[in-house]
């Protein structure tokens, strides 16, 4: 939308994105869940004035939330990496007579990917670790887990500390997967040599 | 369910009250983790390997976890431990605030000193070797060429960062601090209107953001006049 | 002519970049006032002899003495070396946040600590010597290449170096730019500088070199005057070199 030049969908698309990425994510959680808590119960009521209130379940409010969340962060990557191919190569291939969709598929996408994985790496580290925020609407992740055992346990340091080692243990593997993943986007520039 | 445009702009004043814990936790934890940063930052180039160890493992723990896994093992978790029940640094510590700003600022420090890093990097090889060639020493290389560039090249970066961080300050209060979202989350308890109490919050927060994009394009404005291209 | 003293020695140098062999038992023995322009094809050696020469590069083994002091891995022992040498890259290499004066002075007042007035005034009259005096309170992105690879010359110049090095120094310049500079570099070698110049520019070579060094896969494998080199090379690949960049 934002790439369209239509400028409706521009003003749209801007809005989206500045308002996920200046809002903090825990906001857009509690606003998520509780406002989808208010407006399904509105919409019940109409339907059937006895129901009291509709408790949304916090799973998927917070994967609702974060969804739009990242969401707003990736479209720029994209808008960023779409910009980025190579206006010759756009060229060469439509030169050769291929078409717009073709051009997509087979130019613009393979470069695309290369550019964007970095960012797109980043995205992933963050999207995991605003998971835990989940914790705080009730969602039973590791953090309010963590939180549970603690009362049994009284050990609130080690818990805690096991839940950051298990976050640890999550990013490195993905930092890990995201830099291999690099590695083979970028063989056919390492080759060179 | 009606939508009252009228509350979401009569709360604003009041969650400017919780603004001044927000700016006050933005504030300190970004300039402590400023002055951490830059600790860190010359550990980690420093090549030797018991200071850039230390450095690494620093800056990869606080990546690697969450801002709110942080804030809990540091309000939390700490108070389990005897020696800080008993040490001095506990009427600080027990406190939210200050723990707040210990995970933030630990946090700050360690992102910050990874951009400060790629700004370190990404100057230009060739003017530090017209530097030695000219006989000028590896620290006043770093003070004289290498800072001024790598601070211009950082501002992208660490502007993004001020931003997070401005966001990350909600999560204060999720340890019982009054700031925006601390207040926020108490009006909307009392008057059950979630969306109008948040959105007008968030409205706060976006203004926040958009005027600290607008402030560090100012500076990097001035900062790159010198870049203007050829004359000739 | 007895009395003149070799400024550079370099004696049987080798380096290695891995398992390449960049230089390979390089002999050169350069006399006060002496020109020396180096050629070669691209991967001969020629820039990481230069650069090891002030230590930009290290030598693997053999033995580098500038001015009487030699190379070793001590940092007093390079400072004092670079203290000697001028050099001029092919990027000119000039700091892009300080303006041309503030360029040239910066490294008296650092190394030197040569007080700020003074520093001003032996700036201006080496920017005179290029001339470009005007140019001092510009910003390096607002001149041409031909002036900014000036400016480097005179910030060189500016430490009052016993030898200046040139690494292809006119390479990344437009070709009407060229001449502004190898006028200026001409004009000091007229003036007596020691110069060691790395350079594609042959007709600077023929008119102003005491000596012209063919490298070729990190050796030295001729070196004549001029008037030689060019007409009755000895090595059979000196004139391949030569055949091939003299027929345009």
């Amino acid at each position: 939308m934002k790439l369209s030049g239509n400028r409706l969908a521009q003003t749209i698309a801007n809005a989206y994105t500045v308002v996920f990425r200046g809002t903090p994510e825990l906001l857009v959680l509690l606003i998520v869940y509780f406002g989808a808590a208010v407006t399904l119960t509105a919409i019940a009521q109409s339907f059937d004035a006895s129901i009291k209130f509709i408790d949304v379940p916090p799973f998927w409010a917070g994967a609702f939330a974060i969804a739009l969340i990242v969401g707003a962060y990736m479209t720029e990557t994209f808008r960023g990496a779409f910009l980025g191919v190579d206006p010759g190569l756009v060229e060469a291939a439509r030169a050769l007579g291929l078409s717009k969709f073709q051009t997509f598929v087979y130019v613009r996408i393979p470069q695309m990917w290369r550019l964007a994985l970095p960012n797109f790496g980043n995205h992933m580290l963050s999207l995991m670790k605003d998971t835990a925020l989940i914790s705080v609407i009730g969602v039973e992740e590791i953090v309010f887990v963590a939180e549970m055992a603690t009362t049994v346990t009284l050990k609130p340091f080690t818990m805690y500390i096991v839940v950051a080692l298990i976050y640890l243990c999550i990013t490195s593997v993905i930092t890990l997967a995201v830099m291999a993943l690099e590695k083979y986007a970028n063989k056919h520039l390492a080759a060179s040599r | 369910m009606t939508f009252d445009v009228g509350l979401v702009f009569g709360s604003i004043p009041k969650m400017l009250v919780g603004l001044g814990l927000t700016l006050e936790l933005l504030f300190l934890s970004s300039f402590i983790g400023l002055a951490l940063a830059l600790v860190t930052l010359l550990m980690r180039i420093s090549g030797r390997w018991f200071l850039v160890t230390p450095a690494v493992v620093y800056i990869y723990i606080f990546r690697g976890t969450p801002i709110l896994v942080q804030i809990f093992v540091i309000y939390y978790g700490l108070p389990q431990f005897e020696f800080i029940r008993e040490g001095m640094l506990w009427p600080l510590l027990r406190e939210p605030f200050w723990c707040c700003i210990l995970a933030l600022s630990l946090n700050a420090g360690a992102y910050v000193s990874e951009i400060l890093r790629g700004g370190v990097l990404g100057v230009d090889k060739g003017l530090l070797e017209a530097a030695s060639a000219l006989g000028i020493s590896k620290t006043h290389r770093f003070i004289y060429i290498t800072s001024p560039i790598a601070i211009r090249l950082s501002l992208p970066a660490y502007s993004n960062d001020i931003i997070s961080m401005t966001k990350a300050t909600a999560l204060a209060s999720t340890v019982t601090l009054l700031d925006m979202t601390g207040v926020a989350r108490t009006l909307v308890a009392q008057t059950f209107a979630p969306y109008e109490i948040f959105i007008s919050v968030a409205l706060i927060y976006i203004a926040m953001a958009w005027m600290i994009q607008k402030g560090f394009g100012m500076a990097e404005k001035r900062m790159s006049r010198h870049l203007k291209p050829t004359a000739g | 002519m007895s009395e003149q003293e070799s400024i550079i020695i370099l004696e049987n140098v080798c380096k290695y970049f891995g398992d390449f062999k960049a230089l390979s038992d390089v002999n050169l023995t350069v006399q006060k006032g002496e020109r020396i322009v180096v050629c070669g094809p691209s991967g001969s050696g020629k820039s990481t002899m230069i650069r090891c020469i002030n230590r930009l590069e290290e030598h693997d083994s053999g033995r580098i003495i500038v001015a009487g002091k030699e190379l070793t891995r001590e940092v007093k022992d390079i400072d004092a070396v670079r203290r000697e040498v001028g050099m001029v890259f092919q990027s000119f290499n000039l700091f892009p946040h300080l303006k041309v004066l503030d360029n040239l002075t910066l490294a008296l007042k650092l190394v030197r600590k040569t007080p700020k007035s003074e520093a001003r005034q032996i700036a201006t009259r080496y920017l005179e010597r290029v001339h470009i005096p005007d140019q001092a309170d510009k910003y390096p992105s607002q001149l041409s290449g031909g002036q900014q690879q000036r400016v480097a010359i005179a910030r060189a110049l500016c430490m009052n170096p016993e030898v200046m090095l040139f690494d292809e120094p006119t390479s990344a310049l437009d070709p009407e730019m060229i001449n502004e500079v190898l006028d200026v570099m001409v004009e000091l070698a007229k003036e007596g500088m020691t110069m060691i110049c790395v350079t594609h520019e042959m007709g600077f070579a023929r008119s102003i070199a005491d000596s012209v060094v063919f490298m070729d896969k990190g050796e030295i494998v001729e070196a004549e005057r001029p008037d030689v080199f060019f007409n009755n090379p000895s090595n059979e690949r000196t004139k391949l070199f030569l055949s091939q960049i003299l027929t345009h």
